[in-house]
Order: C-alpha cells, then sequence, then structure tokens
C-alpha cells in the first residue's frame, strides 16, 4: 500500500474514533450542558463511581443510541437474528429468552437458605398466613414455552406428551410441604389436546411472553373451581356481566426488542378478551380492599386488568365466577419477593383476609427479581 | 433569572415540589428488558417549593431509573419526565411529586426500604439542580 | 478497561494517541500512566499490587546485576523476587481453592480448618506476574541487562495492549524498543489492521459463538447433537477471542511503535497435540518450555524424564489458566498426550491418515479439552462429555434447546468460523501485504463492527479471568 494509501487509512480510522467523543461533546455542549465525560473527574475514583461513568458515557451516545436499530434490523433482515433476549418461533411465535433457559438450562444446586430457596419462602409465607387464619393457594404459572414448546422449535413435537417442566417438581415438594398448589400444566395440556380439536384461539399470544384473554377466562374458572371444592372461598352475591371485544395489542417481546424491522414484520396481534362489568351499576370491575380474598401476582394478572382494555384480566374474571370483587397487589417480575415487599408495608390490604392466592410465573423461580427472600408480615 | 433545575413542569405538575438530595442507590437499578420497574430511592428534602412531605428524608418511586428522565415515559407510566441524565447519588433534584406511587403506578415497585414505614411518593417531573 | 467498549474505543485510544504524538519526551512515562489507569479502571487498589510486583523486580533485578554482587546475594535476590511474584499469584488465585480443598481433608486428620477469605481476582495478575518473573529470570541469566529505569520496567510490565490477556511478552523484546524505536505510517497502519480484524474476530465471531455456547453448557441435558455443536461453538469463541484479543494488542503495540510477538498461527490447524501448542497461546507454551520445562531438566534427562517434565508443565500450564479441578485435569490430559506423541517420536497414532483426518482428529482431541476448560466443575464437564457421546438420558425440556441455537446467526457465525479457522491463510500474511483494496474492505468492517458492539451487551474477553 502506497504512502498516501496508508495515511488515507490511517486518516479513516482515526477519524472514525475522534468524530464519535468529539461531535458528543459538541453536542452535549449545545444543549448547554458539560460534556458528560467531564464528570469523571467530579467523582472519586471508585470502581462503581466508574463503572456508573462507563454506563452514562454509552446510555448518552447519540451514535450508540441512533446506530443500534438500523444494525438490530439488518440482522434481523439478514439474519432473522431478533436480538439477545428473544427467540423467533415458528409460524410467527417469539419467545423471551429467560423462558426457554428457565427450562432448558441445569437447576443450580439445592440451596437450603433464601433468597435462592422458592420451598423455603413459600412454606414460611404459608406458615405466616396460616399462623393469623388465613389460607394460602400457589399457582405456579407455566410460561409460554411450556405450554407451547413445539411452536418454539419442530423438535419439540417429538416430546409433546412427555413434555414436563421442572415447575412440576417445585408443585410436587409444595404439595409435599402441605401447601395448597395448584397444576396448571394438566389445565394447558387438556385444554392443547382440546384446542387441536376444536381450534380454538391459542391460550398464549405468539408475540407476547403472556396468556391471552380466553386463557385468563378459562383459569379463573378452574381456580374458582377449586377455591369452592377446598371450601376457602364461598359465593358472594354481586352480579357481574361479560362484554366481548377485540383489541390489538403490540406483544412485550416485540416492544422489549425493540428492532424496528421487527415491529415491521410482525403487525400488531388481535386479541379477544372479556371485559367484566358490575351488571346492576354497568361500571367496570373494580378491587375492593374490605374483599376476604387477596390476590398477589405478576404481570399474568396485570395483562387486560389495568392494562388495555382493563377489568378483562384474571382478576375481574376470578371475582365474576365468585360473584365477589377481591383485593389485588400486582408487581411485574416480582411475585417472588417484591410483591410480598409490597404487602408488607400495606397493613391495610392484609385485614381481614380469609385467602390468599399466589401466582409468579415459573422462570421468575431462578430469575425473579431480588430472590425469595424472607419478607414478613405486615403488623395485624 | 431561571433557577437551575426549574421549568415549567417542575413547577406545575404534581401535587408537591421539591428539592432534595438523592442519598443512595441501595442496590444497582435491575434490567429493564421485559419490564419496567419504579424503584424507590432514599432522598433528604432540602427545600419544599409546593405542598407538604412527610420529614426530612423521604422515599420517592422513580420509573425506570436507568434512563434519562427525558426518555422513561412510555405508554405504561402516565405523564413523567425531567432533564435529569442518570441517578449518581449526592445531586440535588428538583422533583415533581405525587404521593403515594400506590395511586399512580400499578407495575412493579422495587423497595429495598420496604421495613421503614412512610409515605412512597412518585416523581412526576425530575430535573438536575446541582451535582 | 476492555478494547472492545465505548470508553476505550472512542474516550481511551484517541486520547492516549493524541497525547502520545504530541510528547516530545517522557513517551514511555506517558505509557506507563495511561496503563495504570486502564488497569485501575476495573478496581484502583489493583494497580497498588501491580507496582508492587513492579517494584520487587526492579529491586531484585538490580541487585543480580550490581557488579558487587555475590553469587549468593544473587541468588537470594532471584529466589526472592520469584517468591514474592508466585506469593501473590498464589495468594490471589489460589488461596480460596487450596482452603477450600484443604477444609475437606484436614477435618479428617483432626486438624481445624482454614478460614475461608473473600479473595477477590485482580485481573490479569497470571500475565503480569510471568512477564515480571520473567525479567528477573532474564536479567540473572545474562540474557538482558537490568532496566535502565523503573519508569521502563513498569512500562514493560503495565503496557496496556498486552498487560491482562497477554501475548506473554518478554523483557528482551520490548528493552530495546523502549529505548529507542520507530514510529512509521506503515507500522502504525498495519497496527490498525490488525486491530480492526482482532476487533471483528471478538464482536462478530466470539460473542454469537459464546451465546451458543453459553446455553448448551448450560443445558441440563443436551442431545448428542446438540452438545457437538455447543463444543464446536466454544472453540471457534475461545479461539476468536483470544487471537482477536491478542491481535488486537499486536495492533496497539504497534501504533505506538512497538513489535510484539504474534500469538497464534492457526492452532485449528494442526496436525498434532504437539503441533496445536506450537501455534495455539505461543507466548505461554514457550514461557513454559523456557522457565519452567528447560529448568527441570527439559528431554535432557533421559525419556521417562522428559514424558514427565512434559505433564507437569503441562499441569502447571492447566493451574495457571485458573484455580479449579477442570483445569488441572486439562492440563493433564494435555500433558499425557503430548508425552504419548513424544513416545511415539513425536508421531500420532492417525499419523497415516491424510491431512485433512489428522487435522480433524486433532481437533477433535482439542474440543473435548475445551470441555473440561469451559465446565464449571469436573461434574459438569464429564455430564457434558456424556451427552457429547450418547451417554446420558434426555429430559423433554432438552428438545427447546434448538430452538435457542440452531437460529440462522449462529449458523451463518458457525459456517464462517469454520471456513476461517480451517483455511491456510493467516491474518498477519494477509495484512503483510496491506493493500489498499484490503484497507478498503476493513474500514466498513470497522463500522460495522462498531454498529454490532453498540447492540450486545458487555461481553469481556474470556482470557480476563485468567
Amino acid at each position: 500500500m502506497s504512502r498516501r494509501f496508508q495515511l488515507l487509512f490511517s486518516g479513516l480510522f482515526l477519524a472514525t474514533i475522534f468524530i464519535v467523543p468529539l461531535s458528543q461533546a459538541g453536542l452535549e455542549i449545545y444543549q448547554g450542558q458539560l460534556p458528560e465525560f467531564f464528570d469523571v473527574f467530579t467523582r472519586v475514583p471508585k470502581r462503581v463511581n466508574l463503572r456508573t461513568f462507563e454506563t452514562n458515557i454509552e446510555n448518552r451516545s447519540v451514535y450508540a443510541t441512533a446506530v443500534r436499530p438500523w444494525i438490530q434490523s439488518l440482522l434481523f433482515m439478514a439474519l432473522r437474528d431478533p436480538g439477545e433476549k428473544a427467540l423467533l418461533g415458528r409460524d410467527g411465535w417469539l419467545f423471551y429468552t429467560p423462558d426457554v433457559r428457565y427450562l432448558v438450562e441445569n437447576k443450580p444446586a439445592e440451596s437450603d437458605t433464601e433468597p435462592e430457596n422458592p420451598v423455603l419462602a413459600i412454606t414460611t409465607f404459608s406458615r405466616q398466613l396460616s399462623q393469623r387464619g388465613i389460607h394460602l393457594i400457589v399457582l405456579p404459572m407455566p410460561g409460554k414455552p411450556s405450554v407451547y414448546p413445539d411452536e418454539l422449535t419442530h423438535r419439540a413435537h417429538m416430546h409433546d406428551h412427555d413434555f414436563a417442566s421442572p415447575t412440576r417438581e417445585l408443585i410436587s415438594s409444595l404439595q409435599t410441604a402441605g401447601v395448597e398448589t395448584m397444576d396448571l400444566y394438566e389445565t394447558f395440556l387438556s385444554l392443547r389436546q382440546q384446542h387441536r380439536l376444536d381450534a380454538v384461539e391459542p391460550y398464549y399470544l405468539a408475540q407476547d411472553t403472556h396468556w391471552s384473554g380466553t386463557a385468563v377466562r378459562i383459569i379463573a374458572h378452574v381456580v374458582a373451581r377449586r377455591l369452592l371444592d377446598l371450601g376457602w372461598a364461598q359465593t358472594g352475591s354481586t352480579e357481574y356481566t361479560v362484554n366481548s371485544m377485540y383489541l390489538r395489542r403490540r406483544g412485550d417481546i416485540i416492544r422489549m426488542a425493540s428492532v424496528p424491522s421487527l415491529t415491521q414484520t410482525f403487525p400488531a396481534e388481535e386479541v379477544h378478551c372479556f371485559q367484566v362489568f358490575d351488571k346492576e351499576t354497568r361500571n367496570l370491575y373494580k378491587d375492593d380492599a374490605r374483599s376476604a380474598i387477596l390476590l398477589l401476582g405478576d404481570s399474568f394478572f396485570r395483562m387486560y386488568e389495568t392494562d388495555e382494555p382493563t377489568s378483562a384480566g384474571f382478576i375481574a374474571h376470578l371475582a365474576r365466577e365468585l360473584r365477589t370483587p377481591l383485593t389485588s397487589i400486582v408487581n411485574d417480575g416480582g411475585a417472588s419477593t417484591l410483591v410480598r415487599q409490597q404487602l408488607s408495608r400495606r397493613s391495610d390490604l392484609l385485614r381481614g383476609k380469609k385467602l390468599v392466592i399466589w401466582e409468579f410465573v415459573e422462570r421468575d423461580i431462578r430469575f425473579g427479581t431480588d430472590g425469595w427472600k424472607y419478607v414478613p408480615l405486615p403488623r395485624d | 433569572m431561571k433557577q437551575q433545575g426549574t421549568d415549567h413542569e417542575v413547577t406545575t405538575l404534581g401535587t408537591i415540589e421539591i428539592s432534595a438530595r438523592l442519598l443512595e442507590i441501595p442496590e444497582p437499578f435491575p434490567p429493564n428488558d421485559l419490564y419496567n420497574y419504579a424503584y424507590i430511592l432514599k432522598y433528604h428534602v432540602i427545600k419544599v417549593h409546593r405542598g407538604n412531605v412527610d420529614g426530612s428524608d423521604i422515599f420517592v418511586a422513580q420509573y425506570n431509573p436507568l434512563k434519562p428522565r427525558s426518555s422513561a415515559r412510555d405508554e405504561f407510566s402516565g405523564k413523567i419526565g425531567g432533564s435529569l441524565e442518570a441517578f449518581r447519588v449526592g445531586d440535588v433534584h428538583r422533583m415533581a411529586l405525587e404521593a403515594s406511587v400506590d395511586d399512580y403506578w400499578m407495575g412493579g415497585i422495587i423497595d429495598m426500604y420496604f421495613k421503614q414505614a412512610g409515605i412512597r411518593y412518585w416523581a412526576v417531573w425530575t430535573n438536575l439542580e446541582s451535582k | 478497561m476492555v478494547f472492545t467498549t465505548h470508553i476505550f474505543l472512542f474516550y481511551f485510544l484517541p486520547l492516549v494517541l493524541v497525547i502520545y504524538y504530541l510528547l516530545p519526551r517522557y513517551r514511555n512515562a506517558f505509557l506507563t500512566i495511561a496503563s495504570y489507569i486502564f488497569y485501575g479502571w476495573w478496581e484502583p487498589w489493583f494497580v497498588l499490587l501491580m507496582m508492587t510486583s513492579t517494584i520487587l523486580d526492579y529491586v531484585c533485578g538490580g541487585i543480580i546485576a550490581s557488579p558487587k554482587s555475590t553469587p549468593t546475594r544473587r541468588r537470594v535476590a532471584l529466589v526472592s523476587a520469584i517468591m514474592g511474584d508466585v506469593g501473590l499469584l498464589a495468594f490471589f488465585k489460589y488461596y480460596a481453592f487450596t482452603a477450600q480443598n484443604l477444609n475437606r481433608l484436614l477435618p479428617m486428620l483432626g486438624v481445624s480448618s482454614m478460614p475461608l477469605l473473600q479473595v477477590t481476582l485482580p485481573i490479569g495478575i497470571s500475565f503480569y506476574t510471568f512477564e515480571s518473573m520473567s525479567y528477573t529470570i532474564d536479567v540473572y541469566r545474562g540474557i538482558v541487562p537490568r532496566a535502565q529505569s523503573f519508569s521502563d520496567l513498569s512500562c514493560f510490565v503495565s503496557l496496556f495492549p498486552h498487560l491482562v490477556a497477554g501475548p506473554i511478552v518478554r523483557y528482551s523484546v520490548i528493552a530495546r524498543q523502549l529505548a529507542s524505536r520507530e514510529h512509521t505510517l506503515k507500522k502504525f497502519s498495519y497496527g490498525i489492521a490488525l486491530f480492526i480484524l482482532g476487533f471483528a474476530k471478538k464482536i462478530l465471531l466470539a460473542n454469537p459463538m459464546g451465546v451458543v455456547a453459553d446455553a448448551t453448557f448450560a443445558a441440563a441435558s443436551p442431545l448428542t447433537v446438540d452438545a457437538w455443536f455447543g463444543g464446536f461453538a466454544y472453540a471457534f469463541q475461545i479461539y476468536f477471542d483470544f487471537s482477536g484479543y491478542s491481535d488486537m494488542a499486536v495492533g496497539l503495540s504497534r501504533m505506538f511503535g512497538l513489535v510484539i510477538p504474534k500469538n497464534f498461527a492457526s492452532p485449528y490447524l494442526a496436525e498434532s497435540i504437539t503441533d496445536f501448542w506450537r501455534r495455539w497461546h505461543i507466548s505461554l507454551s514457550t514461557w513454559l518450555r523456557d522457565y519452567l520445562y528447560v529448568p527441570l531438566g527439559g528431554n535432557k534427562k533421559g525419556l521417562r524424564r522428559t514424558y514427565l517434565n512434559l505433564t507437569i508443565v503441562m499441569l502447571i500450564g492447566g493451574l495457571w489458566h485458573g484455580a479449579n479441578w477442570t483445569f488441572v485435569v486439562w492440563g493433564a490430559y494435555h500433558g499425557l498426550l503430548l508425552a504419548f506423541e513424544r513416545w511415539r517420536g513425536k508421531q500420532t497414532i492417525y499419523q497415516w491418515l491424510p491431512k485433512p483426518g489428522r487435522v480433524g482428529i486433532t481437533f477433535v482431541l482439542v474440543l473435548i479439552s475445551w470441555v473440561l476448560f469451559r465446565a464449571p466443575n469436573l461434574s459438569l464437564a464429564w455430564s457434558y462429555l456424556e451427552a457429547m457421546f450418547g451417554a446420558r438420558t434426555h429430559v423433554s425440556c432438552s428438545a427447546l434447546l434448538a430452538g435457542e441455537i440452531y437460529t440462522p446467526h449462529n449458523l451463518a457465525v458457525m459456517l464462517l468460523c469454520v471456513s476461517l479457522s480451517f483455511q491456510p491463510i493467516e491474518i498477519y500474511d494477509w495484512l503483510e501485504h496491506l493493500s489498499w483494496r484490503r484497507a478498503l474492505v476493513l474500514v466498513p468492517l470497522f463500522l460495522f463492527t462498531i454498529g454490532v458492539m453498540f447492540t450486545q451487551t458487555f461481553n469481556p474477553f474470556l482470557y480476563f479471568q485468567f
């Protein structure tokens, strides 16, 4: 290479690595701010401060922000890569990688201590409640790949009949420990077998990690039946009615991946929902803090309830089945510990309760925010 | 002259307006991939400009704290925003608040201070007042 | 600091280049300061540790080289330096491992157990202790003169391009260049080209393969075909990750006028394990040869001793990588294979096969060793090997792994890795004649790699942990 080209080549490289910080600083000055880079001189050079500085530099980079979606789009269009946290399944189905990892990966070694041991946390919570005369029923919620493994990979067809989530071991441990635990895997398995015959709407959304409006309604019915059978709940006197409706919803996996071409490839999904109304007042279903039943859960309980279209989620449908309004605390991705922490600082919500229904999505058994910590109940 | 950290939103939104120093970030902020959390932060109140707050050290829920306030707003959060780029312990923020978070945010809340009583305020607008 | 981050690429590197080339003098001192900042970026107190090791070797090197020193004094200085360096390494890297293992044994003997301290492993400690130790040994052997100043020695030890993951550079290679070196546009542009290729190897090849390897190695019971796919993925991850880092290190050094040796020579084209170790992590294998194998007697003390020496050297080489039984077994595996080939007169039992067969079998032997290297413990390594050889029953959920690993992206990268690893042209040769056409390929490659870097989460180099 001639000297002239060496110069050009070196110049292009240097221009690239110089333009990014200089133009970033220029832009920040133009916006009336001190360039982020100078922040490194304003803090004690400790590990934590250096990491924060580095993260801020990356997050504020206009180039990274501008280029990232283009590259992600390119990778999706050329190689069908939806990004690190999403997996592209069959028939336009998308999966959340941690949902799949939970099923595939080795379980970490059994731990007898919190916050790694869900059985310990759940049995302790059950005991805490029982000391106050409150029943507990636990609902481990199957993740989408547990119910629709065949939509992730064709290979799962071969295992259709013996596909078993490791969560069923947890369910069995909890049942052995005397904690009332519902096995929704059986329910979904039999529903899917019927599904083949009836070709009804899927029980999970294709672009989302959550269940469909149809599944919400069915599972609410199944849970209500169990509660009534156990004698832990009585049918109330409030009459509810249901209004069927369709809405278009952009799945959380699409939103999370934030790949522009993914959004173009997958138009918003049509979801069939059933909004619950008070038959007498014609008002949409609303929680009542005075209810004898408290629901603790994650985004599976939030879906359609406080989200669009509202009052069409599991809570509203369970209330309809039991003919009584309920109390709920919902914490997205935080049903392992955070939701109990929220309960712990809100003593009003546990007052007068006879039953707690605790739902968490199965991947949180391993990946739940803050693990499975011991949390005291609120003072009486 | 316009005071550092003030703008139309911070002086008009919410029912409370304060200047407060961020005392600590108890644990690294969790990832914000599938869900966006509200994260409870502890502040020392320097001055109350509007409304009342409960004590000198208060707890404030900041939605999706990994993002600059100007881009933290999404379809679930309702109106939030501000000029603050990043949360750093020791910085003074000028904030418009609502009480309490339970009435304004129905999603995930990470509250490392859950054993401590007191209102959890909801940060509607957060500007950087001083470093 | 990591080469493939925003902070390094767009802040540290431009700033250091500008100041370096603006300085008329004290460039080595400046490089040392920059290197300390680079190293202290992880944990500032780590710098003190590196300085301690450098001071020790500087002082001992001075005593050894002093004409007034008696042979005993020189020997004491040498032993002190080695003990100091090895002591640092032993404490920070092996204390927890030793304590855990002894604590299993000691109670059986009625002795109270050792306290388990939380020791943080300083990044790159294995590399820089070997480098500073080699300086003192070389001064003792009379191969190099003592460093002219502390600044020279600290620059050699801390030099940021090769500081945390090698190549392990000898003082003899650097000493003269520290005193005087040429800065030419040709050297600079060659350095840039190497840096870009190393950067692309890491971001475009190693990281995606790492995702596949992580998924398969974490799987409870991967199917046989998946286990092999994951094994291949890890073999390519570690190669492109480590060789990518080495290319970037060599390239960066050239940008500052320093020439350091390459660390890889198409290792997956090796036709035997002996050949593999001539091509893989060359700076480590030659270090172990010169400072361990030869002092142990090498091949000069009979055949049995040669086999033993080979096994000992590889065992120590294994332990050098990490305080875990998996590395010990990995080292022993390679040691025994080397000894076996030596016993056969540096011949393999598959020597009769055509070249692709020899290369293929060697690759599989190496791949098996990577399972030991990658697995978190021996039990999981064994389970993985069982999965590879079909000796493990599968749970139904294993089927889902296919959905995660056989994506068009992963398959395309795997194909690219295979074709790059098994082709005969080395990048050093390819870049030797850096035509403008090649340069014009590199610029868009650089821009594209930066773009992909923006989409990836933090992914440090594998060898940082060693």
